[in-house]
């Protein structure tokens, strides 16, 4: 193995042939990372699982927190705004308006904080086993979108039975193609902040204060038609808030039972597809430097 | 040593180096200025950077348990990361044939889950479908030893029952390439023994596994080949049994505090070290040694016409009687040879039928043809580009070919050492009977 003394008395460097030798850990193509994403597609879903039941099985109730949680909200948001405000700030069924709001934004924004710290709550993960990285921020995704799901149907239950009854049309279908868009959106945003957020740890205490500024500004609380309206600039720009126009679409479908704004259509649909590539490859080219913390 | 160059290697690391910058709180290393002042504000006291490897160069072959041993901090681990592909080196590179697996302490799952379901979660994150990681799981039971506790949750595992658990999982997705980073020294006797069956099984299996650990007992026992890492290079690289037991002698001394003869045992070692260096062969060079942009053909050349190429039949080239040469008229010497010798002329003869228009050009090489019997047989990942085909497939004929012998040698390496120990141990009672 050491060096080697050739009859001519010169010392030779050892030589080894790399035929069939690759280099480790290096970021492959971009078709072959798909590729291998697909192939950890039971991964995924295991992870995600794995992580919520890990969440609920310190609770005495497990799994029935989630439907008691979503059920419970709802309560808190009837006795205070129904029962002891009286509040309606002009909007038809604000109680349905509200809990809409909160429930839909609440999945963005859990899938916004569980990327930032995608990578960092993966580490054993990515110390332990090769596997394409941007499995860990798709699993957070997943993982709310299974809890999403419980809270979903609590929430079209409560406002089909409870006043004010609401008339359910047939567009109330159109909740589905939302949710879809919504899920694409957040795979594309837990994508880029889980990079950014492992790039830079502090993003983790910046993203509280942006997910409020963006819960204001998506209209959940009130309508910033109203709010807004001697503020057309920002009005303007608000139209074109993603978050806005899901829920948008979803109250129109569910509650008022009338057609929306092919604009909102729009909007939502490049969001979640513009998102999703640009968050994508964000994600895939920063590959190699994930297992540094 | 000899034979060992014929091994094709499994690993090459090429002059890697690896620095971090790290916060510090040393008085020594303070910044000064605004950047004092903006450390204070931040609550940070200073920064350094150190080289935890500086150039290493190692190839690690085929059937070879490589041994790495050094002091705490020498780099061991960072070098194991850097191989495993969880890191990336600053500078230098490393070439693998798998994709490597690293096992280490502090590698946990997820505590609050059943080991059973870590089984399945461990089994799918290194690419196995569902259904070979329901096969490899009697498998991890069995290894692992567990029993019962396998439906536990993890987080209630003592750390020698996590380490086994985890090399169970480990193995069950046949790696190649096993790194070791202390993990097994958890382990109690009954669990070692069945590591050291199963990794005698990956090596016959022609993987290769690099095994960091403190003792270096340990080394002597199991691996081939030792090396001795010190302050982020390699000091020593030779057979386990002399390298370990240089190491072990200057660890002692270390930890007696004779720091004296220590420093003069690491200044000999030092002394004799040489920068070990390594020459790759690019196989695109060794096929093709002239570079592309030089091998390029000439733009003026011009393409044969389409319907050249096309045609198949070679048109019968008509024979033609050979013609005389035109010097051989007179065959006789002529009588002074102060006149000048009738220069031989030479008749244009027909163009060889390479060269004919109807024929196939011959310039091109002939195509390779597969000899079945000059083949050698390289396993390898199902495809070299994607490290994430890290699981080699089991059942395809190489797969077989060697597992049937890879039990075989891996018993035969099982009974050397087993009949090394009980020498050892006889020895030892002889000697304690002596007394």
């Amino acid at each position: 193995m050491s060096e080697t003394k050739n009859p001519l008395g010169l010392s030779s460097i050892p030589s080894v042939s790399s035929e069939g030798l690759v280099p480790v850990g290096r970021r492959t193509s971009l078709s072959s990372y798909l590729a291998a994403l697909w192939n950890r597609r039971h991964f995924i879903i295991a992870e995600s699982r794995a992580k919520m039941s890990s969440s609920t099985r310190k609770n005495i109730l497990g799994y029935g927190w989630l439907f008691l949680n979503p059920l419970l909200s709802v309560l808190a948001f009837w006795f205070i705004f129904g029962y002891i405000l009286g509040t309606s700030r002009g909007i038809h069924n604000f109680l349905g308006f509200l809990v809409v709001g909160v429930f839909f934004f609440g999945y963005t924004g859990k899938c916004m904080t569980g990327g930032t710290g995608a990578i960092r709550s993966g580490a054993s993960m990515i110390k332990g086993f090769q596997f394409p990285r941007a499995a860990l921020p798709i699993s957070t995704v997943v993982r709310n979108f299974l809890d999403f799901m419980p809270t979903l149907l609590v929430m079209v239950i409560v406002l089909a039975i409870a006043p004010p009854l609401e008339e359910i049309t047939w567009r109330i279908v159109l909740v589905i193609p939302v949710v879809i868009l919504q899920t694409i959106f957040n795979v594309g945003l837990a994508c880029f902040l889980a990079r950014l957020g492992h790039k830079i740890p502090d993003l983790t205490n910046f993203m509280s204060i942006v997910s409020r500024f963006w819960l204001y500004g998506s209209g959940v609380f009130f309508s910033i038609e109203d709010r807004l309206d001697n503020h057309p600039a920002l009005l303007a720009a608000m139209q074109y808030n993603p978050m806005h126009a899901y829920l948008t679409l979803v109250r129109n479908s569910l509650l008022y039972g009338v057609d929306t704004d092919p604009k909102m259509w729009i909007v939502g649909t490049v969001w979640a597809f513009g998102l999703l590539i640009v968050g994508f490859l964000f994600f895939w080219r920063g590959e190699e430097n994930y297992g540094r913390l | 040593m000899a034979d060992s160059e014929v091994q094709e290697p499994n690993i090459i690391a090429e002059n890697v180096q690896v620095r971090y910058t790290v916060n510090t709180n040393d008085p020594g290393s303070r910044a000064t200025g605004v950047r004092r002042l903006t450390n204070k504000i931040v609550g940070r006291q200073g920064q350094t950077t150190v080289r935890a490897l500086r150039g290493v160069n190692f190839v690690a072959r085929e059937g070879e348990m490589v041994g790495i041993v050094g002091a705490n901090g020498s780099g061991k681990s960072t070098f194991l990361r850097n191989v495993a592909g969880v890191e990336q080196p600053d500078r230098g590179r490393i070439l693998v044939r798998y994709q490597p697996l690293l096992l280490g302490v502090s590698a946990a799952l997820q505590p609050a889950l059943s080991g059973s379901e870590n089984v399945r979660l461990g089994c799918l994150a290194m690419g196995l479908s569902p259904e070979e990681a329901a096969e490899a799981f009697d498998y991890v039971v069995e290894l692992s030893a567990l029993g019962s506790a396998i439906h536990r949750p993890m987080g209630t595992y003592s750390s020698g029952m996590g380490a086994r658990l985890r090399f169970a999982i480990a193995l069950a997705a046949r790696p190649k390439i096993l790194l070791i980073d202390e993990a097994l020294s958890t382990g109690d006797a009954t669990f070692a023994e069945r590591s050291e069956r199963a990794m005698d099984e990956l090596l016959a299996e022609a993987g290769t596994v690099l095994l960091v650990n403190h003792a270096a007992k340990v080394i002597q026992e199991l691996c081939t080949r030792a090396v001795w890492m010190h302050r982020g290079e390699i000091l020593m690289n030779g057979p386990a049994e002399a390298v370990a037991e240089k190491y072990r002698w200057w660890a002692w001394n270390v930890a007696k505090g004779k720091e004296d003869i220590a420093d003069k045992l690491l200044a000999d070692v030092v002394s004799n070290a040489v920068k070990e260096e390594i020459n790759i062969l690019e196989p695109e060079l060794i096929k093709n040694p002239i570079p592309r942009h030089a091998a390029r053909p000439s733009k003026t050349k011009a393409a044969p016409a389409r319907h050249v190429k096309r045609q198949d039949t070679v048109d019968e080239v008509e024979e033609t009687p050979t013609p005389m040469l035109a010097a051989a008229e007179e065959q006789v010497w002529p009588k002074s040879f102060d006149a000048e010798m009738p220069k031989a002329k030479f008749p244009a003869l027909p163009k060889p039928a390479s060269q004919a228009v109807s024929a196939p050009r011959i310039t091109d090489a002939p195509p390779l043809r597969l000899n079945p019997s000059k083949k050698r047989v390289v396993l390898r990942a199902a495809n070299p580009n994607d490290r994430a085909s890290s699981v080699a497939a089991a059942d395809d004929f190489t797969g077989r070919r060697l597992a049937s012998r890879a039990r075989q040698i891996a018993d035969e390496r099982y009974e050397e050492r087993q009949r090394l120990r009980q020498e050892d141990d006889s020895h030892v009672v002889h000697q304690d009977s002596n007394r």
